[in-house]
């Protein structure tokens, strides 16, 4: 096991594992994150392995299990190297072909690629696909080169040569200014400088200093963390390094979260290795720096992911956040100063270094420097992880890169910012993303969710699906987020189930407000954002379903039915909804029509799904109510316990 | 049509409930309602076949009409009583007279409902039943045992005694109290009872001593790989939960003492944390995603046929812990949303058909731990 001990050695290591490369003419790369591998991207690589194997190719052709390339859709995502050809929906059965024709040929296998729609061309690389032509990928252009698991595929596309350079060449101070020259800001939410903490978590009394990783990626809808540290983790680690380097920290922790399994498997191998190449432990390449790092894992809580709640996970406590009196830089960990950073701030460290901080700051807005990476999901055609330099549009995202909504649906709105977050219409398509202009319309930034919304969600489903969500998170220490979350429930279940009185609205403003000033923590203080901003642009959906117990997306179950159209339906009747039906509920009466049960029915709309597109026979109706459920009078709303 | 299960099919299947009733459509209610439940029953159509049925498949509940064709309800009864002590017998009949209701009680019935009920009314019913037979069957064995049983010799008994003073004399020579030992023991061994209880499978006091001996030495190994850190303890207490699946309360009492850690306290992080559960869940994990991208593609959708497919609510495990059905926040697959996860295998969105195939799969499937 070669150890580095120097920049030279790390120089040299990095020439033989290029020239090792090389030896190989081909490379095979099968996207192995977790959206490709549910889609069987392990089946798919052990097959070509063995292919490779029958064939007696190990020499001429190498293989690489690669961590997420971020076009989750259309996975299994294969790439042969060093043409570049990018084949999409690649199943077990097209391997022969596959090696047939690109691996030993010249020729694509034109079925696989990617059809432009709009031109109706088929394009050969990935660099041509819209969904990747726009993105600006510089975190996770190393996940489509490199092993995860491997460190010296790490090494080859320059890996750990910041972390030489920081140590050999750099004063704790140089890195610091340069980071906070930089404008490198947390990539976990709330945008604050990272060279500033660094500085104050350097400036602070007490030894030990602890750097940790923040990888409590509990935003439901987002998982550029879990890609990150699963195909890339030594570029987290790396970050980390020099960030500890900086600011005189000689223990690290990675946290990940326990649904991670992958994550943290990948995360482990990559400190066990960097050990072994000594870019951990004691005396990091000759620099007289000592530093190792362990991996915590989560038990789930979306609230341990506050930077004060997690160092209580850590230190083996309920994941409550503290008050913040005084700051984790000064007394953090077992009272001592520590740094905490997202994953995806860590991972921009090493480049900061390399490149310098005049080309980070040659990318994104005024304020907001750099890229970031979004989870770009929901309604829309191109799903998956995006990285796009900061001011952007939400347009762009959307329709250059995202390919618009499916199905010609009309756009609604989009949640950033997760639960704490809020969603914007379509009037706001044109703004710009960085930290400061999603702040000013009521939004975040957030971890970098991006949920698109069509015409059929429902922004009060949405607002109490979130306010569900953070009232279920809620670690109720304080009373404003646990009392207040528990009422807007209240309020929302009631409105969404055909119940809201006149007055709802303006209650859950009054509660939104008093817990905006009262809760403890950014939890409690930002969770009425989904509420507030889903009230402030489409006040007239709360509206509908409070007046006209009309659910206008038809999403809310309580106020829809199924129905079957009889003039659509065909003739003589398919009968594939009777068939898709989990409870019998839709049945054959006597003129041979199919009809739905409305008292057996569950509305799980597989009926609805099942109904085949040619007739669209199955609708979504609203409940027709008995006229005694409307109140004649406003009735002013009480709280009730 | 229902078909009368015939007694070698039956003997495939043990049963729970077996429904003796004529009417063909109440049976067939009767046994979805139980299926939903978690029982496995089925319907035999008059008396005659119904203790042929009851014969082979050993239920605990049967479910008994009283107006029937043939061999009425009540002597159905008494034959059902000198049969099969074990088994508790519930009338159900659309008559309910106070004459009827009184000859059922005295008859041995355990409980008497009148048609039409809630689903819920016979399910609770059929829950107090299926406790109330297990008790009988425990006192049962309990009788039997001493011929089942080898008698210990005096030999076995003095090995026993020897080794016994082994461990005072260990116990000595530790400055340990022989009484604070003994309390010791005996609180074990009451927690043994306890979690048979919970579980209600175990029947026998050694079985379950031994079976808490074995995870209290599971849980020492994992403590050991932690170096008894008490800052350790959500790691402990991880690896506790992936390997029992859930965390019993002898093991949370053991942890808790070994790593110094109050009572309060670990209840305080076994609750607040997600990943550990305080019941016992079942062999194969049922997890829907409702992380925002599943939720606005229908989500709830799937957790509904979810739910009905296999007979659960969200949140629960079936009686006999094979399924555990739960929601999830984000399994970071958004872009296959809705997503659910059994085990370790993702599904994109199934249908009702492909639900039956899987999950048939997965109930013949040999055991596979299931992840919190």
């Amino acid at each position: 096991m070669p150890s580095v001990r120097t920049a030279a050695d790390l120089a040299d290591l990095r020439t033989e594992t290029l020239a090792a490369q090389k030896a190989k003419p081909v490379w095979i790369t099968v996207c192995t994150g977790t959206g490709c591998c549910a889609y069987g991207a392990e089946g798919l690589a052990d097959g070509f392995e063995s292919e490779i194997d029958k064939r007696g190719l190990g020499r001429q052709v190498g293989l690489r299990r690669t961590g997420c390339h971020g076009f989750c859709e259309r996975g299994p995502l294969v790439v042969i190297e060093p043409k570049g050809i990018c084949y999409l929906h690649a199943q077990a059965k097209d391997i022969p072909t596959i090696m047939d024709k690109t691996v030993l040929g010249d020729e694509v296998v034109t079925r696989l690629l990617y059809l432009d729609e709009e031109t109706g061309k088929r394009v050969r690389t990935a660099a041509e696909i819209p969904f990747y032509k726009h993105q600006k990928r510089i975190l996770l252009e190393n996940n489509v080169l490199i092993e995860a698991t491997s460190i010296l595929d790490y090494i080859g596309v320059g890996g750990y040569s910041a972390l030489a350079k920081a140590l050999n060449q750099m004063t704790p101070d140089a890195v610091i200014q340069e980071v906070k020259r930089a404008n490198l800001r947390g990539r976990g939410g709330a945008g604050f400088s990272a060279g500033v903490k660094w500085e104050t978590t350097r400036n602070a009394s007490g030894a030990p200093k602890y750097a940790i990783v923040n990888g409590d990626e509990g935003d439901p809808g987002a998982y550029m963390d879990r890609s990150l540290l699963e195909g890339n983790p030594h570029s987290v680690l790396e970050g980390l390094i020099i960030g500890a380097y900086a600011m005189g920290a000689t223990e690290g922790f990675i946290y990940v979260r326990q649904e991670y399994p992958l994550a943290r498997k990948h995360a482990q191998m990559a400190i066990d290795r960097a050990r072994e190449y000594g870019f951990l432990g004691a005396n990091i390449l000759g620099s007289g720096f000592d530093f190792d790092v362990t991996i915590h894992r989560g038990a789930g809580a979306f609230v341990s992911g506050e930077s004060s709640a997690l160092v209580n996970a850590i230190e083996g406590h309920v994941g409550e956040p503290r008050p913040k009196y005084t700051h984790l830089s000064e007394k953090g960990l077992w009272g001592k100063p520590t740094c905490l950073n997202n994953v995806e701030t860590w991972a921009n460290v090493p480049f900061i270094v390399n490149r310098g901080a005049d080309w980070f700051r040659s990318m994104g807005t005024a304020n907001s420097k750099g890229t970031k990476i979004f989870s770009l999901v929901g309604k829309v055609k191109n799903s998956g992880l995006v990285e796009v330099p900061m001011g952007i549009t939400l347009r762009d995202i959307i329709f250059k890169i995202g390919g618009g909504l499916p199905a010609g649906k009309k756009f609604k709105g989009v949640q950033t910012g997760g639960p704490s977050g809020g969603v914007l219409p379509e009037a706001l398509l044109d703004l710009p993303v960085d930290f400061d202009e999603l702040d000013k319309v009521g939004s975040m930034m957030g971890s970098g969710g991006m949920i698109v919304m069509d015409e059929d969600t429902c922004m009060v489903d949405m607002a109490r699906y979130y306010v569900n969500f953070l009232a279920h998170e809620s670690c109720g220490k304080c009373v404003p987020c646990r009392e207040g979350l528990r009422q807007m429930l209240t309020i929302l279940d009631r409105i969404a189930g055909g119940q809201g009185r006149e007055g709802d609205i303006e209650l859950l403003e009054e509660l939104s407000e008093f817990m905006e000033m009262a809760s403890l923590c950014a939890l409690g203080k930002s969770a009425p954002n989904p509420v507030r901003s889903s009230i402030r642009y489409f006040r007239h959906e709360y509206e509908a379903h409070i007046r006209e117990k009309r659910c206008p997306a038809g999403a809310c179950s309580a106020l829809i039915q199924y129905e079957i159209d009889q003039t659509k339906c065909s003739h003589p009747p398919c009968g594939a909804c009777a068939r898709a039906c989990a409870v019998e509920a839709i049945q054959k009466i006597d003129t041979g029509a199919y009809w739905v049960l409305q008292e057996k029915c569950i509305k799980c709309g597989s009926c609805y799904t099942a109904c085949p597109d040619k007739f669209h026979a199955v609708r979504k109706a609203p409940v027709a109510w008995p006229a005694w459920q409307f109140p004649s009078t406003p009735v002013r709303t009480e709280i009730t316990v | 049509m229902i078909e009368t299960i015939t007694a070698t099919a039956a003997e495939a299947f043990p049963l729970d409930v077996v429904v003796i009733d004529d009417e063909e459509m109440f049976g067939e209610g009767c046994r979805q309602t139980l299926e939903m439940g978690g029982y496995r029953s089925a319907v035999a159509r008059d008396g005659l076949r119904g203790l042929d049925l009851v014969r082979a498949a050993r239920p605990s509940v049967v479910l008994l009409d009283l107006k029937m064709p043939g061999m009425d309800g009540i002597e159905v009864l008494s034959r059902l009583s000198e049969a099969e002590p074990g088994i508790v017998p519930i009338v159900v009949t659309g008559h309910g007279t106070v004459d009827s209701a009184v000859e059922s009680m005295k008859g041995g019935a355990f409980d008497f409902l009148t048609k039409p009920f809630e689903p819920e009314k016979l399910l609770e019913s059929v829950r107090r039943g299926m406790s109330l037979s297990a008790l009988r069957k425990a006192k049962e064995s309990a009788k039997e045992k001493p011929v089942d049983a080898a008698p210990a010799t005096v030999q076995d008994k003095h090995n026993l005694l020897l080794r016994g003073l082994d461990v005072l004399g260990e116990a000595y020579s530790l400055g340990l109290d022989k009484r604070e030992l003994i309390d010791e023991l005996s609180y074990l061994e009451a927690e043994a009872k306890y979690h048979a209880e919970s579980l209600g499978h175990i029947k026998k006091k050694e079985r379950a001593i031994l079976d808490i001996r074995h995870d209290l030495q599971q849980a020492d190994a994992i403590m050991e790989k932690y170096d008894f850190r008490k800052g350790a303890l959500i790691q402990v207490l991880l690896d506790v939960q992936e390997k029992l699946r859930w965390l019993p309360r002898h093991i949370l009492h053991w942890v808790g003492a070994r790593l110094n850690v109050s009572a309060r306290e670990i209840y305080t992080i076994a609750n607040f944390y997600e990943a550990f559960s305080l019941e016992p869940r079942g062999r194969h994990c049922v997890q829907v995603c409702d992380g925002t991208a599943c939720h606005v593609r229908g989500s709830s959708e799937l957790l509904s046929r979810f739910s009905v497919m296999l007979g659960l609510e969200p949140g629960t495990t079936d009686s006999r812990q094979e399924f555990t059905l739960e929601t999830v926040h984000c399994m970071g697959c958004c872009a296959l949303a809705p997503v659910a996860q059994i085990d370790n295998q993702y599904y994109h969105d199934p249908s009702k058909k492909k639900l039956e195939k899987i999950i048939e799969t997965f109930a013949n499937e040999e055991n596979i731990p299931c992840q919190a």
